[in-house]
């Protein structure tokens, strides 16, 4: 692959990228929005996260799998536990992240 | 906790916190750097696994780390690889990339909401380390009441390191790196997004939107079956689109 491109790719990610993160921030903080568009606004974050937690631990790499027999579902289970006794956002992932690790390697010799 | 008086009473619960609130930018800032660092956790090795790819396409380091510190977006930097691993111009690499990034319309126009007299540059700086993680820890954030854009700015900070930091690290050590999945990474976004679910339900509504958006993102694919294919990029969009407008319709009051 050339060096060109490469660097066309480099440079046009970083405009776009800042553009479509830049624009709509600077313009929307601007004016008052309609109630309903605030509202729904309001609702986006936890739509995304649910998206998110869903896909991530349902779907893992976009590739249906039984969430039963794989570590995912567990590892979100104890992921949630920790956080909710904890409210630790660190404390909660690296549980997730260990539990993880423990669950891809004993899940097998458990369900075998 | 699923409670909604985090919102109504804004309890400070511990000094840090409390001192922040109504300390120094400085103070704000470094609060923001804490409350990012399990973005830091999570984005070393996915920004690692970015760096060994891109090695392998033939970027140079500092051509991945530069596209890392300057695009810092995820998914779209590896779909920029694969699309130029497919012999795609630089045009539909382009495009391609617009298209997955086009969610942060969306999280822009969201995030601007608690920005109103926030100066330009700020609004600058801060688009700039918007990512799905910064989003979601400044809008939980800001539910406590104790986001400010000294503590965003953290918050970007922290992110945008372990992103650089990581491809930095991957590029270099490409050769001898190998999987880094052994250490678990491969679960570190999901086990912050979990997190991050639980904190930003206020109160039932929210469980049920978020609820919603999980079943319609992981039916989208399953539309397949019956011959309308999307791109899988845009199942989180539509997704969370369409959760958010149910919310918005049921819930017209409050």
């Amino acid at each position: 692959m050339s060096q060109t491109t490469i660097w066309i790719v480099i440079v046009g990610m970083a405009a776009i990228n800042f553009a479509v993160r830049f624009l709509p921030l600077t313009i929307v903080s601007r004016i008052d929005l309609p109630k309903p568009v605030a509202r729904w606004l309001s609702f986006v974050p936890i739509s995304v996260m649910g998206a998110l937690v869903a896909s991530e631990v349902l779907r893992p790499g976009g590739v249906w799998s039984n969430p039963l027999t794989g570590p995912s579902l567990y590892a979100a289970a104890v992921t949630a536990l920790v956080f909710r006794f904890t409210r630790s956002f660190v404390g909660a992932t690296v549980a997730g992240m260990a539990s993880f690790v423990v669950l891809q390697h004993a899940l097998p010799l458990i369900l075998s | 906790m699923l409670s909604s008086d985090v919102s109504t009473h804004p309890h400070i619960e511990d000094r840090a916190a409390g001192a922040a609130l109504h300390g120094a930018p400085v103070a704000r800032f470094r609060r923001g750097l804490a409350l990012g660092f399990p973005i830091f956790l999570g984005y070393m090795p996915v920004g690692m696994a970015f760096g060994i790819l891109a090695r392998t396409m033939g970027f140079s380091v500092f051509a991945a780390v530069v596209c890392s510190a300057t695009a810092l977006a995820g998914a779209g930097q590896f779909i920029a690889l694969s699309f130029l691993a497919a012999g795609a111009g630089p045009v539909g690499v382009l495009i391609a990339t617009t298209v997955v990034n086009l969610r942060y319309v969306l999280f822009a126009s969201t995030l601007s909401t608690y920005l109103r007299d926030t100066p330009t540059a700020t609004h600058a700086a801060l688009a700039f380390s918007l990512t799905d993680e910064t989003f979601a820890v400044n809008v939980a954030d800001h539910r406590q009441g104790l986001a400010t854009p000294a503590s965003m700015a953290g918050v970007g900070a922290v992110a945008w390191t372990g992103w650089v930091l990581g491809t930095l690290i991957g590029a270099v050590g490409a050769g001898w790196i190998g999987d880094p999945s052994r250490f678990g990474v491969g679960f570190a976004m999901a086990a912050m997004f979990t997190a991050l679910f639980l904190a930003l339900a206020e109160d039932w509504r929210h469980v049920v939107i978020g609820v919603v958006a999980g079943a319609i993102v992981l039916g989208l694919p399953l539309l397949g079956a019956v011959g309308l294919r999307l791109e899988p990029s845009w199942y989180l969009v539509i997704a969370a689109m369409l959760a958010a407008s149910i919310g918005a319709v049921v819930w017209r009051e409050g």
